[in-house]
């Protein structure tokens, strides 16, 4: 059973607070949206989960396990796994040794066969296959979007951080980015999208969390965050303000 | 024969022909030519291995001379200080060691105004000659070399973990100047300018195959050096092709999205340091002993630059471009020392300055056109060039099924 519990997670760069004591939870599969404007602390939030950046104070606790003071790859080994808002493949290496560095550094007792069959299903179910012995830098950043959702499955983790997936995507890979969504979240792995993008948070996400200046000023589902009044100035900014 | 079959082959005619060169080749110049290939040798085991750092793993380190050195002078100071004697000098610090003393000399450098000789050397004339004193063999001060060289690169490893690219050149560019430095300035120890004198790898001569070779003869540090090349070669082929050789490349392109893929970035950094700091250190502690003394001068930020470039020129990405290309560039600036004179003007071209300014222009061209080197794109155009053709056909064919469902 998922569990991953954020709690109270502060963090500080010099005098500025962009994290205030974040704390939810998340129990089971759930396709989570983590929104908020521009600033509002969500890279930090996803930076410090994966445990690039250590908190001031908090904790995280994965599946039992406490995971805020480990190293990003430790954190990937119990098994949380991220994208980057600006793709980060590995350029100069093929698409198949983009999967192959996940699943050799878990470590699963994996022949080589067995990884690159298990690779050369994850790129036909991207619609990749025949990209396999192409240098990722010769793909297009759709693609490249593509080859960093593929390595997290690899990975094969419990809890996946998507940050950006839609950003400067093509509408037929969207489709494809959308499928996995699903088809990752329907496979138990919970997922938390963080997009400007309300439309796809909207019609994928049944919970929504709302980050604003480092403060969680919401946590429910898409109708109930829809109408909050705390969300909607943060948003729109309140009447004082546009006067 | 495939394409892909191409640079096996031609790698096979090469190992080939450096294995027959020295017993087909007769020419005056023999023992000149040999030593260019001796040094080529030399010059490939740095090359490949730190192709191997920086092309690989993306560690821009130009403390690999610094490496080389320590190797160097491990075994040197080994060698040059310690001895097994039977009889304890009493004049030397000295330690039992079952029924032999090791004899530690003391270091008088080159300049001392009181001592004309050191205590074994005293002890040795009071004995005249009836006690034989045994220098350490040579193998054991080239295994301290290498592991000495490893430990340093393990000290560097976890000191330069925080920096990347131009940091990490300029601290391990700092490292060898400091180490050049100490050496330099320690001519109590290590003699300075002056250099240490090594014994020779084969210092008593050696019997193959009931032929002797003396202690001069090229032939056996021709074979012991093209063997160490090879087998630096062969450990960084395995290396390249292993899960270490993925894990170097992932760090290099992206060492945060390596990390939060599950890789130990750390662990593979150090190991990278600590196992092509070994290899220089062994081609330093080799060579060392073949040419029979060293030098802080082989430490030069020159040397580096030489090393830098060779891989540069033929291939940073490639460990075996990087070797033939150090091969061939050495054997390239010694042949063209040659200074001629332009008939009709009657000019002396000075090659030995010359052939540097060329060096330069191939440098700067290689650079400037192609950023992969010029023996590593060929090795690519063989190994990969059907892979554009394979994922065209790949993708006609899966858009033509698409097309027919």
């Amino acid at each position: 059973m998922i569990n991953l519990v954020v709690k109270d997670l502060k963090k500080n760069f010099g005098g500025l607070h962009v994290l205030k004591g974040v704390s939810f939870e998340i129990n089971g599969p759930e396709l989570i949206g983590l929104i908020g404007p521009n600033g509002a602390g969500k890279t930090t939030l996803t930076n410090v989960l994966d445990g690039a950046i250590k908190p001031n104070s908090g904790t995280v606790y994965l599946g039992g396990n406490r995971i805020d003071q480990l190293q990003p790859f430790e954190v990937a080994r119990h098994g949380l796994g991220r994208t980057f808002q600006v793709t980060r493949s590995f350029r100069r290496m093929t698409v198949l040794e983009n999967l192959m560095v996940p699943a050799l550094a878990l470590d699963q007792g994996l022949s080589r066969s067995e990884i690159d069959d298990k690779a050369m299903e994850v790129l036909e179910f991207l619609t990749v296959e025949h990209l396999r012995n192409e240098y990722a830098k010769s793909l297009s950043g759709g693609q490249q979007k593509l080859l960093e959702l593929g390595r997290l499955l690899m990975l094969n983790p419990d809890v996946i951080i998507l940050d950006e997936p839609f950003a400067g995507v093509h509408p037929k890979l969207m489709e494809i980015i959308y499928k996995y969504i699903e088809r990752v979240n329907n496979d138990g792995t919970a997922i938390i999208l963080i997009s400007h993008q309300m439309d796809s948070i909207f019609s994928l996400c049944k919970r929504l969390l709302v980050l604003n200046y480092g403060d969680l000023i919401a946590d429910g589902t898409p109708d109930v965050v829809k109408n909050d009044p705390t969300v909607i100035e943060a948003y729109l900014g309140s009447d004082d303000e546009e006067d | 024969m495939s394409k892909q079959q191409v640079p096996l082959i031609v790698g096979v005619i090469i190992i080939s022909f450096l294995m027959i060169f020295p017993f087909v080749y007769t020419a005056n110049n023999y023992p000149y030519v040999m030593h260019i290939m001796i040094a080529g040798f030399f010059y490939a085991i740095l090359t490949s291995s730190w192709s191997m750092l920086a092309g690989y793993g993306g560690q821009f380190s130009f403390g690999h001379m610094g490496f080389t050195g320590i190797g160097a002078y491990t075994t040197a100071l080994f060698c040059h200080y310690i001895y097994l004697s039977p009889e304890a000098t009493n004049i030397c610090t000295e330690f039992s060691v079952g029924s032999q003393y090791l004899v530690i000399v003391n270091p008088i450098g080159i300049t001392s105004s009181t001592l004309v000789q050191d205590c074994l050397r005293e002890a040795m004339s009071i004995w005249d000659g009836s006690v034989k004193v045994t220098p350490m063999p040579v193998w054991l001060g080239i295994i301290l070399g290498i592991a000495m060289g490893g430990l340093f690169g393990l000290l560097i490893g976890l000191l330069v973990l925080p920096l990347r690219a131009a940091y990490l050149a300029l601290f391990t560019l700092g490292f060898t100047e400091i180490l050049r430095a100490v050496i330099s300035s320690e001519l109590d120890i290590t003699r300075g300018q002056a250099g240490l004198e090594l014994p020779k790898l084969f210092e008593n001569g050696i019997t193959i195959f009931g032929r002797h070779f003396d202690k001069t003869d090229p032939l056996p540090p021709y074979f012991v050096m093209l063997f160490l090349l090879f087998f630096c070669l062969g450990v960084l082929y395995w290396l390249a092709q292993s899960k270490f050789g993925l894990f170097i490349r992932a760090l290099r392109e992206d060492q945060d999205a390596a990390a939060a893929l599950g890789v130990n970035t750390t662990k593979y950094k150090i190991m990278l340091f600590v196992i092509t700091s070994m290899m220089a250190a062994a081609a330093g502690a080799f060579f060392a002993h073949y040419i029979g003394i060293i030098s802080p001068n082989n430490l030069m930020i020159l040397q580096m630059s030489l090393v830098v470039s060779m891989a540069v020129i033929a291939g940073i990405e490639n460990i075996f471009a990087a070797a033939i290309g150090a091969i061939i560039i050495e054997f390239t600036l010694e042949t063209l020392r040659t200074s001629f004179d332009v008939p009709l003007i009657g000019v002396e071209v000075d090659m030995t300055v010359w052939r540097l300014v060329i060096f330069g222009a191939l440098l700067m061209i290689t650079l400037r056109l192609s950023r992969n080197g010029i023996i590593a794109p060929i090795i690519n155009y063989f190994l990969r060039g059907h892979v554009a053709d394979e994922t065209v056909a790949k993708r006609k064919v899966s858009d033509s099924s698409e097309e027919s469902a």
